[in-house]
């Protein structure tokens, strides 16, 4: 890793981490000043992310789009950018409170899992590539969106109604969950599995027998760790103060409607020029691989969320729940296949 | 399909009905048991022939009728979107089941074969799921729904798409969602309307005499009704094409001629190589990404740096694979092209892919691996595709909004509008242009 680049991706980190705390300190004192600051750091980090991605963009020779470190790092800096862009549409500047952290982690993870440029296999330096991998990344973000805005329904919901204690159930699950899935995914990395190749010519991952307890327990730490920060944010947040903190019921419906909305063209354009891309490359659009199949699945789920609204008129906590599935599906379809499903796509990794 | 509750009471039958529809079923029943043994006699479960698509065809049929014959409004169920939106959940599901299970070739190296149901779990499909009977037939109830939902809805979007409404009563306007009114505005309000809507990108449509209809994504209905004939379009096409073409898997050794299955082609592969990627280490110390060309000895730097700093190349792995292959006609001659990855040879409609590599059994060499297919219907599934991501596009990105002027009767200026989705993004969008209307009638007024 260039050193310049390296530079630069650490004090994007830290700039997050900063405007995170600002954010989480707005959300607690209403202080506008803090909130102005947050947005400024914010942007100032994501001018270097800017820098160090296109850093990265020359060094390699591709865009920032192969391995998990880039792919990632992206992923965090469309999240930055479209909460900056949210929020001036939209007075949800609260939600930087978990949204700056979220890119704050994702980002962590990108540099942990940095190994530095690869070499592109030349059948992954086509025009159709690109763009498949950029709108897929893009729409992953909206629907991250869409998921932060759902669970804060579901959080407003239960404080207006005072229902403090389910205030604290949603918090405790939502963090365990994440700590869980982030401790389970960083526990595959440290099993450092082997590449081996099937019968069938696809890559797999292959395991050594300990490895089962480093996943396992790395997943019970996160879980553990985030449990117990879920039980004092949500312990935080339940006072009926809160409540006037989050955005109203209807910002935060329409927000992860419109979010969902802007992601499933998105999915749409991925989906099919990943297709026509796979077309020209081995002459099959569709082979039902396990990564094809699970966007395929991702993408029905946001059409049927879609269709939900106008069909059966759901609003509010049914597509603010569907909203919270949904982005597991997806982070399932991102992360989850590469590490458990062999395919065409495992190279990518 | 029991879940669409039907509120209202069965059909009630004479006895004569009630005898037709028995027969129906029976002989849909009948036809769908003869052909199954017939299938199963004749073909493995694996084939995609034509009866394969039949049976998932006639599998319907039989749900159907059973339901039909059972009094239940069958069409009714099939046109509601109710049906087609639970397909999609239901499908998304079913798709799992299929990454979780070892899928083709995939389940012979797998442990499960050795269950002592492996042979009953094969029967039912699951380790060929989105090629077995029952999800093809889930699949062609989705399209049929879709097919049903399109038409049901066809002549009313066209009717507000193309026929738009400009001329409206007073009340029409003062009834939208989102309403104002001005009194005392009169024709000066009609003007201020046209100036104000104009700055917020609207399109205004006006005919001699009335209202003004100021509107905004007038196609966004057209493009969703679009979106869905597209998947129409797309699932007809990759049938068509893989009833009426053909898909073959060869492996083409060197310098031999392999007959392609079921054409008057063959082709030869006069050489197969390999490029390598790895990493090499510079005299500095440094390790960079390095690529070993097809000739087996050129190494270049990923960076483009000088390759004498190199003292050892390592790590190198398989990272692209070229065929130099000649394609013949009943054994005359035609194209040759060395081929590799997403760089396929294509001659008569039929295209040549390189695939991947296997080695040989007895003298352990690489042998190439070609795909070579034809797809007549691939035009139809390339529009589908095209017109899927251009509609959803437009139906999601630009929602129809408009706002109705009108100067009331007591000469009062009523503005009423409405939106197709995203309603609080309209509200904010409707409240500003009330906000600025108010501003410019207020001035003008003083």
């Amino acid at each position: 890793m260039d050193k310049l680049e390296s530079i630069f991706a650490i004090v994007t980190l830290l700039t997050y981490l900063v405007a995170g705390c600002v954010y989480i300190w707005f959300l607690i004192t209403r202080n506008r000043r803090a909130a102005n600051l947050a947005t400024m750091l914010l942007i100032l980090g994501l001018f270097t992310h800017t820098l160090s991605l296109g850093m990265r963009w020359a060094d390699s020779g591709h865009p920032p789009l192969t391995d998990s470190y880039e792919s990632l790092s992206l992923f965090s800096w469309g999240i930055v950018l479209f909460y900056l862009i949210t929020e001036r549409i939209y007075p949800i500047r609260a939600a930087g409170a978990i949204v700056v952290p979220t890119a704050f982690v994702i980002e962590s993870i990108a540099l942990v899992l940095n190994n530095g440029p690869e070499p592109l296999r030349p059948i992954l330096n086509s025009g159709w590539l690109w763009i498949h991998v950029t709108i897929a990344m893009l729409s992953y973000g909206f629907f991250a969106l869409a998921f932060g805005a759902g669970f804060f329904y579901v959080v407003q919901e239960y404080l207006l109604k005072k229902r403090y204690q389910n205030v604290v159930i949603a918090f405790a699950l939502m963090f365990a969950a994440v700590g869980l899935a982030v401790g389970i995914w960083m526990g595959f990395e440290w099993a450092n599995p082997s590449e081996a190749v099937n019968a069938a010519g696809q890559y797999y991952n292959q395991y050594a027998s300990g490895d089962v307890y480093k996943i396992l327990g790395a997943g019970g730490i996160g879980f553990a760790g985030l449990l117990f920060l879920g039980l004092v944010a949500g312990k935080g947040a339940s006072r009926p103060s809160f409540a006037n903190r989050l955005p109203s019921l209807d910002v935060l419906d329409e927000v992860s409607y419109r979010a969902i909305a802007f992601g499933f063209p998105m999915v749409t354009i991925a989906i099919v020029t990943g297709a026509i891309w796979a077309d020209k490359a081995w002459g099959s659009w569709w082979s039902w691989d396990p990564k094809e199949t699970w966007s395929l699945i991702t993408w029905l789920f946001y059409g049927a969320y879609l269709h939900t609204r106008l069909t059966w008129g759901w609003r509010g906590r049914h597509s603010a729940i569907i909203a919270i599935i949904g982005l597991m599906v997806v982070l399932f379809t991102y992360i989850g296949v590469n590490y458990l499903l062999p395919g065409l796509h495992s190279y990518v990794r | 399909m029991a879940h669409a509750a039907n509120n209202k009471p069965s059909i009630e039958r004479k006895a004569s009905d009630v005898m037709f529809a028995a027969i129906v079923v029976f002989s849909l029943f009948a036809l769908d048991v003869y052909l199954s043994v017939f299938y199963y006699r004749d073909n493995g479960v694996h084939d995609l022939s034509w009866l394969h698509w039949l049976l998932a065809v006639l599998d319907i049929g039989v749900v159907l009728a059973v339901l039909w014959a059972s009094g239940k409004r069958v069409f009714h169920t099939l046109i509601s979107m109710k049906l087609a939106v639970t397909l999609l959940f239901v499908v998304a599901i079913v798709a799992v089941i299929g990454t979780i299970l070892p899928q083709g070739d995939d389940v012979l190296t797998s442990d499960i074969t050795k269950s002592p149901l492996y042979h009953f779990y094969h029967s039912l499909g699951l380790f060929n799921v989105y090629q077995s009977r029952w999800f093809l037939a889930l699949l062609f109830t989705l399209v049929l729904s879709l097919i049903l939902c399109i038409s049901n809805r066809l002549p009313a979007t066209l009717k507000h798409t193309f026929r738009q409404m400009i001329d409206v009563k007073d009340i029409f306007v003062a009834n939208q969602p989102q309403a104002a009114a001005f009194p005392g505005a009169g024709e000066a309000g009609m003007e201020a309307a046209r100036q104000v809507i104009r700055d917020h990108h609207y399109r205004l449509y006006q005919r001699k005499t009335g209202s003004v209809l100021a509107e905004r994504g007038r196609f966004a209905p057209l493009a969703s009704l679009l979106f869905h004939v597209s998947f129409i379009f797309i699932a007809a096409g990759a049938l068509l094409s893989s009833q009426l073409g053909y898909d073959e898997s060869l492996a083409v050794p060197d310098n031999q001629m392999v007959a392609v299955p079921n054409t008057s082609l063959q082709v030869i592969n006069y050489q197969f190589k390999m490029e390598y990627e790895g990493k090499a280490l510079l005299k500095n110390g440094s390790i960079v990404p390095v690529k070993q060309l097809a000739d087996g000895k050129t190494v270049r730097r990923e960076d483009g740096g000088d390759i004498s700093q190199i003292t050892q190349v390592f790590d190198l792995q398989p990272s692209s694979f070229i065929s130099d292959i000649q394609v013949f006609k009943n054994n005359r001659p035609l194209k040759r092209k060395s081929i590799r990855e997403g760089d396929p040879l294509e001659i008569d409609g039929a295209n040549f892919y390189q695939k991947s590599y296997d080695y040989d059994q007895t003298t352990g060499a690489p042998v190439s691996i070609l795909e070579v297919n034809h797809k007549p219907f691939k035009t139809l599934v390339y529009v589908g595709g095209t017109l899927m991501m251009l509609s959803i596009m437009v139906a999601l990105y630009l929602p129809r909004r408009r706002i109705w002027f009108k100067t009331g009767e007591d000469g009062q200026l009523l503005v009423g509008g409405r939106t197709n989705r995203a309603k609080l993004g309209f509200e904010r969008d409707f409240e500003r242009i009330v906000k600025e209307l108010r501003l410019k009638l207020g001035q003008e007024a003083r």
